[in-house]
């Protein structure tokens, strides 16, 4: 469970995340839609820790304990061209390891299994150049479920994905909220997010419009009023 | 190979380089009397050219290379730009700026605490310039801003020589050589060389991460801040000892790291000390090969040396990324 207060973040006057305030359950699947430039991903840094923010959410302070415990995909996330997979993912474990990064049989363990969970354990071997952006989506994917945290941010992590890679992000995603972990995923595909997410939050010019089921959460009203779209998918008038 | 064999075949090289080095220079001595002479057991004069001239040069190549290897490594990683060096960043312009000063003004005797001291302001400035954007993009802009404004007032320096002759020391200095080294050189940038490349070895389980892009690395807990002042003290005391006691030598910084990065795939944690003994023995050699082709008269300069053997594959490297 995670509870935002008050949530703002500024660039210089303007204001693109304004207040918010808002509670993820353990075990959801949040997905945080809205469209281009609502402050989706400000929001995320900003509960991330790596943007200068006001208000406050119920994680740690200190960046290293609250690495425990929230990981966080950044958009387009990107990882040295030479270096092996294996390598990448286990990075997921830095919180944990100390000055020389050394790697426990903890550690490890939750290598193997985050790398289980998104089927990139045939890659380990493989140069991240090497891959296909869908390879290279579920390698930064497996980096982040390394660290074991109870809370998972993915910022657009479907972006660019054809659309069988999209459904297997989606469903590890699904799965490891299922599994016990909080995740809030931003996404830009209307209907992937109400097949998918067990809540959904629509953010538009930094403000929190819905928090709903996400069944209920997309009404004509919202379509219309914050994405400028019908329910049938044309361009509102 | 595993890295820790390139570190150990890098450490060999480097050793054997050293000595092949104290056999190398205008007398003749055979391989009897060098090794004796090192451990102070030749004829007097044999002593005192290995020990006073000899293998304080060679250890000086090593700590300089060592210092400009891992300083390249080290700024590589973390700007995320193949084409960072010391050179590039205004580090070794800050040095050389402090030392040229220190030569006009007729104190030879300051040229490495000014050396050092500019190098370090230099990477006080840069810190405070690229404040208001910590990380790779605000340190290379404030970096290449400040080594030009260096580089151009060492310029105008040399515009107000008061004679011919100060004009031509400036110019053979900046030119990088190691033909004056002498023991005290190796005394004083030895402990500041090392300690320069510790800070920067700790910094690099850092750059691995940072190597994930800044957000990535900041949301793991790493401390962007922290390792750009590891980085940026690692890299004055590095290259300000280096530029005081060898002039100004450029893009070993650049090359080598590339190189070994080629060759062993090392990531950041790895590739700084393995730069630091491949930046050792690759001057080291230079060094050695200067000292046997150039005769009496004329004596081919360090700096000039690396920069003829450096461009091409500057030029390669620009090529290839483009």
């Amino acid at each position: 469970m995670m509870e935002l207060t008050n949530i703002s973040v500024r660039y210089g006057n303007k204001i693109v995340v304004n207040n918010i305030s808002a509670k993820a359950e353990t075990g959801q699947l949040i997905a945080l839609v809205g469209p281009n430039g609502s402050g989706k991903s400000s929001l995320l840094k900003a509960i991330v820790g790596i943007q200068p923010h006001g208000g406050t959410t119920t994680l740690p302070a200190h960046p290293k304990e609250r690495a425990k415990q929230l990981a966080y995909l950044a958009q387009n996330s990107t990882a040295p061209a030479s270096r092996r997979v294996e390598e990448i993912i286990a990075l997921g474990r830095t919180p944990f390891t100390g000055p020389f990064a050394k790697l426990s049989e903890n550690d490890k363990a939750s290598i193997r299994k985050a790398a289980k969970a998104c089927d990139t354990e045939t890659l380990f071997d493989r140069e991240f150049s090497a891959l296909s952006g869908g390879e290279q989506m579920r390698v930064h994917l497996s980096r982040a479920l390394a660290t074991k945290a109870q809370i998972l941010l993915a910022d657009e992590p479907i972006t660019g994905l054809d659309p069988y890679y999209q459904l297997s992000i989606l469903n590890i995603l699904k799965d490891t909220a299922t599994a016990g972990a909080t995740i809030i995923v931003a996404l830009h595909d209307l209907k992937l997010a109400q097949r998918f997410a067990d809540r959904i939050w629509v953010i538009d010019d930094g403000q929190l419009v819905v928090d709903e089921p996400a069944a209920t959460a997309l009404t004509d009203h919202i379509l219309k009023d914050v994405f400028r779209i019908t329910a049938d998918g044309n361009i509102a008038p | 190979m595993t890295l820790a064999r390139w570190t150990y075949l890098l450490a060999a090289i480097c050793g054997l380089v050293i000595l092949m080095s104290v056999f190398i220079g205008s007398t003749w001595i055979n391989m009897g009397d060098v090794l004796a002479g090192l451990s102070g057991r030749a004829s007097d004069p044999v002593n005192q050219i290995i020990q006073t001239i000899r293998l304080p040069r060679a250890l000086l190549a090593a700590l300089v290379g060592a210092g400009l290897g891992a300083s390249g490594a080290a700024l590589q990683g973390f700007t995320r730009n193949a084409l960072a060096a010391p050179g590039l960043l205004g580090f070794s312009a800050c040095a050389a700026l402090g030392a040229v000063l220190a030569l006009y003004f007729n104190r030879p005797q300051l040229v490495m605490p000014a050396a050092i001291g500019f190098s370090l302001l230099g990477a006080l400035a840069m810190t405070a310039f690229s404040r208001r954007k910590p990380g790779a993009s605000g340190l290379v802009l404030a970096g290449i801003g400040i080594g030009a404004l260096a580089t151009a007032i060492t310029g105008m320096i040399m515009n107000f020589a008061p004679n011919p002759w100060a004009l031509s020391e400036l110019v053979y200095w900046l030119m990088g050589s190691l033909k004056n080294a002498d023991t005290q050189d190796v005394l004083i940038a030895g402990p500041l060389t090392l300690l320069g490349c510790g800070l920067l070895c700790l910094s690099g389980p850092a750059l691995r991460v940072l190597g994930l892009g800044e957000d990535t690395a900041r949301s793991l807990g790493i401390s962007v801040g922290r390792t750009q002042w590891l980085i940026v003290i690692g890299c004055a005391l590095c290259i300000g000892a280096g530029v005081a006691v060898a002039g100004a030598i450029g893009f070993v910084g650049l090359f080598v790291p590339h190189i070994l990065r080629f060759l062993t795939k090392a990531n950041e944690s790895w590739l700084i000390p393995l730069s630091a003994l491949g930046g050792a023995s690759f001057l080291v050699l230079i060094d050695s090969l200067i000292r046997a082709a150039s005769g009496p008269g004329t004596p081919l300069y360090l700096g000039i040396v690396t920069s003829l053997i450096g461009v091409p594959f500057f030029l390669w490297l620009a090529w290839r990324q483009s």
